[in-house]
């Protein structure tokens, strides 16, 4: 579940911070950023965890970069931003796993992790969808993202219940 | 860089950039890593106050024999939201069943209680701390903790058993024992002959010697048997104890040297054990099981080393054994051993050599491929190497050390047996 939840965060952050590129007109930039969500992928398959640190400075740098511009979302650049931040926890939540002795004690524990995790995400959200409102941004692509975005969650919640039973 | 440090850092280059560029927006990115540093900052364990108690189900067993270990933690400090533990085994342990790290949480004043199974080589296996790393659980901010909870597996070696080590030195101790002590009194062997005195018994009063002598009553004489002092040194120098093929020639010493050991306590001998190796390890002489265990745990501990100082055999310290006393080595020997040899005899002591032979070894765990000779080469070479030793050992023989080779792919004690009653019948 955790590594699934890992390369969601690593699609969805660097995916919404190529669209909010695209949506200003910037495909060039949004190419290299979609060519560096790949490459963050790749670095999981390989199990650097220290490209984690590369990947969000580079999402946060994206970020602060979009905003700078007028007329930028900031709802993509905050999701950019906030996966990021989710993907780089998992990279080394991923690690601290190979303590657990058993699936049972692993589970739990990523249970409680991703609990917790996912509250902050929510709260994150939420300040994004608020920032997207005050700026009269709240789009269709904003409310389609929220979708994708909860029913993965969702399915990997029930997933998890299921497993559990 | 830690985790901590460089979101700490995160944090603080985008509030700048959003103060130096004077939107909010930007600013605003800050508040998701704010909300992640302060929620880790809550939960993070103030400190680490564990209490552990390691169980071993049994402290003393034969190589390869699994060893239940039981590691109950107690947590005397707050909740801790993530904790990994990791019960540090000894190396050379190996792990056959559970785990000795665990991820969990541990709620105040919560017990948490893993068990796993390990086996290992002979040798001392000292469990040192169990290291615990605490910490909220987005994993930000850790706390470690080394607790102790010293426990020792000693793995001990295994002793064949033999039912008599022929042994005869010069000099015995006054207790009754299994070793003809040269001198007359109350045995069962036949000693010599005596004037009667008043209290022998009358069929101990030899008839032919009086009906030679009518002159004076002669009774028999009998061998007295006593205990004697025995030093088992073994030789744990590095280049007379061969390794190939991942075995080691030093273990089958070691059990030769336990199994003697064991055989001459059994016969109520005074023993000591030396362990010539990279330091001088000296075991006290003493009788009985005590003794049978104090060795049995050096021998558990000995290990081949290096030492310019004990290279060869001349500084075995001979202070340490009684004078004609009687010296059981258990050596592979080196052709520079055998003068130091000669000389203890010269001395007076009885010296018995049991000898695992390193060229037989060697030649079984020869690589069987990759090897540039052929196999009749090394045959042929083994045949070579064989007659310059028993050129040697034949030597020491002549000088009156008693030498016995062992083929280490034989049963030791089924060696020692046949070998044994060979030197009893020759000293008949």
């Amino acid at each position: 579940m955790t590594v699934w939840a890992l390369l969601m965060s690593i699609v969805l952050g660097t995916g919404s911070l190529a669209w909010g590129y695209v949506g200003v007109g910037l495909p060039q930039l949004a190419r290299w950023i979609v060519v560096f969500g790949a490459v963050w992928l790749l670095a999981v398959w390989q199990r650097w965890r220290w490209f984690a640190y590369v990947g969000l400075a580079v999402s946060f740098l994206a970020a602060a970069l979009g905003l700078w511009f007028l007329n930028f979302p900031s709802g993509w650049m905050f999701a950019g931003a906030i996966f990021a931040l989710l993907a780089w926890d998992l990279t080394y939540f991923r690690y601290r796993q190979n303590f657990a002795a058993s699936d049972a004690e692993r589970r739990s524990v990523e249970l409680r992790h991703l609990l917790r995790l996912s509250m902050l995400a929510i709260l994150g959200f939420g300040l994004a969808s608020l920032a997207m409102m005050l700026q009269m941004q709240f789009s269709f692509d904003w409310i389609a993202f929220m979708a994708i975005v909860v029913a993965l969650g969702l399915s990997q919640i029930i997933r998890w219940f299921r497993n559990r039973a | 860089m830690s985790r901590a440090w460089f979101l700490g850092l995160l944090l603080f280059v985008v509030l700048v950039a959003g103060l130096a560029t004077l939107r909010g927006s930007e600013l605003a990115l800050v508040i998701p890593v704010l909300l992640y540093w302060m929620y880790a900052l809550w939960r993070a364990p103030d400190e680490v106050k564990l209490e552990v108690r390691r169980e071993l189900g049994a402290e003393r067993v034969p190589p390869g024999t699994p060893v239940e270990v039981k590691v109950t933690v107690f947590n005397a400090g707050g909740r801790l939201e993530e904790l990994a533990l990791d019960d540090g085994v000894p190396p050379g342990l190996e792990i056959i069943e559970g785990s000795n790290h665990h991820l969990i949480a541990l709620g105040k004043r919560r017990t948490f209680e893993f068990k796993y199974q390990v086996r290992g080589a002979r040798g001392g296996y000292a469990f040192g701390a169990l290291h615990a790393e605490a910490g909220d659980t987005l994993g930000l901010l850790r706390t470690t903790a080394d607790v102790t909870a010293p426990n020792r597996l000693l793995v001990l070696p295994t002793i064949t058993r033999i039912k008599a080590v022929p042994i005869r030195p010069r000099r015995t101790r006054v207790y009754a024992g299994t070793i003809p002590a040269r001198v007359g009194g109350a045995g069962v062997e036949f000693f010599g002959v005596r004037p009667y005195e008043v209290g022998d018994p009358a069929r101990r009063i030899n008839w032919r010697a009086v009906a030679r002598h009518p002159e004076a009553v002669y009774s028999n004489e009998f061998q007295q048997e006593r205990v004697a002092d025995v030093a088992v040194v073994l030789d744990g120098r590095e280049r007379a104890n061969l390794r190939a093929s991942g075995q080691s020639l030093f273990e089958h010493s070691v059990v030769a040297a336990g199994s003697l050991a064991s055989a001459l306590l059994q016969q109520g001998n005074r023993v000591g054990l030396l362990v010539y190796s990279q330091y001088l390890q000296w075991t006290f002489p003493g009788y009985g099981k005590i003794q049978r265990e104090r060795i049995l745990h050096a021998l558990a501990m000995a290990a081949p080393g290096a030492s310019q100082i004990f290279e060869g055999l001349q500084y075995l310290p001979t202070r340490l054994f009684p004078l004609e006393s009687q010296i059981v080595l258990v050596s592979p020997l080196l052709e520079d051993d055998l003068s130091t040899l000669v000389q203890l005899r010269a001395r007076g002591y009885q010296v018995l050599v049991i000898c695992p032979d390193p060229v037989t070894f060697e030649v079984a765990n020869l690589p069987r491929t990759g090897s540039r000779y052929s196999k009749a080469d090394v045959l042929l070479a083994g045949r070579i190497v064989r007659l310059e030793r028993a050129v040697s050992l034949g030597r020491l023989r002549r000088a009156a050390v008693q030498v016995i080779e062992w083929d280490v792919s034989q049963p030791f004690d089924q060696v020692m047996r046949s070998a044994f009653r060979r030197l009893s019948g020759a000293r008949a």
